[in-house]
């Protein structure tokens, strides 16, 4: 996998107080893969997310995306540099429609249109294409019209997927996609995530470990704050220190 | 629902009011604080911002008209147009500190504005005239070319004026609703995160809406200092900030027309109470509880419950109710 690289991370620390949640993390994602990150609850993957996308700034440490340094940029600006994420808790606008959640994500990356204080979003400013494309990868075409918070969890989960997907990124952070899913949902979910390798580079985390050892190109595994190991699948599932990490044998198939 | 129905239905009101009620101060006044409503309501319902500082805003707009039209021998209308940019103004300051904040915090930081705002007011006398106000504000007729078009001596007479402005500005800002910034907004109130994370500039957007409440909010006290004639403390107090989120709130958030519902409702609702009992204020307080616990999305969710009710068409109204705009659901 030879990917070129999109993403380094040197060295990132975020402390809470005396906490090091992090304390001192490098990453590096190359282009058109999925890159998982994977560890026990606590070990600072969702942390580790706020910062690579922006959510929460660093304490220390440098972030390079694309030939750019965002350390400093907020989550907002780096959508515009082609990052975007999903959540680990559903993070929707309940009260409106499907689409309409599509449409925003869909124009997050132009936001200066949003101050348009005269023209409705119709026509060339309605995302229209894009809006259907994310609609027919999800499946949810015939949803567009229902606010999002009356759909299921299952279709929930897959536009909080979407949401990300609208941005048109060039990176895709997924904050465990499967949460929450149903057994019929998460096949779907698997092969939804691998396909769109094809597209974009895709960041992972999942506890999931039948989904993180089929679709990923390389997993990084991480505890207390620091990457333990980083490697291609069947180097993790064969590696001492992950199975004593996680203290028994999940990482050998079975769910967190 | 039609496109126009909302500006149809302000048109009704701005038409029905004259048939049906004897004072035209009562029914400016009721058209004046609709204005100032549906700024707030541009914060509350559409952002999910709730502003203590709105007072400040219709003071603001107060003082700037009463100043230049008795100090300065500036055209009425364009004594209007600074009061709408003073109210703008004002509204970028107290806007560029509060929304630093979320939650409880922007809603003290609004309210500390407030209350400097009041004592500022109270203690520059040379400006404001303190605890008296400016008095004597005339009310100039509207000329042009030395010929006079439109006199505004009697109260109806400025009816007709307040009214036409009102329905410019109703249809400006919904018209700004449902622009591409409006439909932002709504996304801001449903989940800030979200909106942050999808791309979107949170302070700036939040600027805006504040700038643009501001200014709509300043034009409405200016009006109401050109009907009475004085521009007393009381504008610029808390109380007007009260007055004007209660009426918001009465009305419905979320939707602009709902807002003049609420300012109707309250204002004849105020003057028949206080005819009846010098303790009104405390009737209304019920009404406002009846709100809070039982009718929360306001008269307009009311209104909408009743009417599909009699027409048998629940379904349809809840779909409309929902799209594009949340009724209802507040801060």
């Amino acid at each position: 996998m030879n990917t070129p690289i999109l993403l380094e991370a040197i060295g990132i620390k975020k402390y809470y107080g005396k906490f090091a949640a992090l304390g001192g993390v490098d990453l590096t994602v190359r282009a058109n893969t999925v890159h998982s990150v994977i560890g026990p609850n606590g070990a600072g993957k969702t942390t580790l997310f706020h910062m690579l996308t922006g959510t929460t700034p660093v304490s220390a440490g440098q972030i390079m995306f694309d030939g750019h340094d965002v350390t400093h940029e907020p989550d907002y600006r780096r959508v515009q540099r082609g990052i975007a994420r999903s959540f680990q808790v559903t993070s929707l606008f309940l009260s409106l429609s499907v689409r309409e959640n599509l449409r925003l994500a869909a124009q997050g990356i132009a936001p200066t249109k949003a101050m348009n204080c005269w023209h409705e979003p119709e026509g060339p400013r309605s995302c229209a294409e894009t809006v259907a494309s994310v609609l027919t990868k999800l499946g949810l075409e015939s949803f567009a019209t229902v606010p999002a918070g009356n759909l299921s969890h299952g279709q929930q989960r897959r536009l909080e997927v979407g949401m990300a997907l609208a941005a048109r990124p060039k990176a895709i952070f997924l904050d465990e996609p499967t949460s929450g899913m149903g057994i019929d949902d998460l096949d779907d979910m698997k092969s939804f995530i691998k396909s769109l390798r094809d597209e974009h580079t895709v960041v992972l985390i999942e506890h999931n470990m039948s989904i993180v050892m089929d679709i990923s190109d390389i997993v990084t595994v991480m505890q207390q704050g620091r990457v333990l190991a980083e490697g291609l699948p069947h180097e993790i599932r064969g590696d001492d220190r992950v199975r004593a990490a996680y203290l028994g044998n999940m990482i050998t198939g079975g769910k967190a | 629902m039609k496109k126009n129905t909302h500006l149809f239905m302000a048109l009704a009101v701005v038409l029905i009011m004259p048939l049906l009620m004897h004072s035209g101060s009562l029914a400016s006044e009721v058209l004046i604080f609709g204005l100032a409503a549906m700024g707030c309501n541009l914060l509350l319902g559409f952002t999910g911002l709730l502003s203590f500082g709105q007072g400040i805003f219709f003071g603001l707009g107060s003082y700037t008209l009463a100043l230049t039209l008795t100090r300065w021998p500036l055209p009425m209308p364009l004594a209007l147009a600074l009061a709408v940019v003073m109210g703008a103004l004002g509204a970028v300051i107290v806007g560029w500190v509060a929304i630093r904040q979320k939650g409880t915090y922007f809603v003290m930081l609004t309210l500390a504005f407030a209350q400097m705002f009041y004592f500022i007011a109270y203690t520059a006398t040379g400006l404001t005239g303190g605890d008296n106000g400016l008095l004597d504000i005339p009310r100039p007729s509207i000329t042009a070319f030395g010929q006079t078009l439109w006199p505004l001596t009697s109260p109806w007479q400025f009816y007709g004026f307040v009214a036409t402005i009102f329905m410019a500005a109703f249809w400006l800002l919904l018209r700004v609703s449902r622009s591409t910034f409006g439909r932002t907004l709504l996304a801001v109130r449903d989940n800030e995160v979200r909106a942050g994370a999808i791309g979107y500039n949170l302070k700036l957007l939040k600027l805006q809406a504040f700038v643009i409440s501001g200014a709509v909010t300043g034009l409405a006290g200016a009006l109401h200092a050109m009907m009475i004639g004085i521009a007393p403390l009381a504008n610029a107090d808390y109380q007007t900030s009260e007055m004007i989120l209660v009426m918001t709130v009465i009305g419905g958030t979320g939707n602009l027309f709902a807002s003049v519902l609420g300012s109707a409702f309250y204002l004849l609702l105020a003057d028949w109470l206080s005819a009846l009992w010098p303790r009104w204020l405390l009737l209304l307080g019920l009404v406002l509880m009846a709100v809070s616990l039982w009718i929360q999305r306001g008269l307009w969710g009311l209104g909408q419950t009743i009417g599909a009710r009699i027409l048998g068409k629940r379904g349809q109204a809840i779909v409309a109710a929902t799209v594009p705009g949340r009724e209802g659901e507040q801060a």
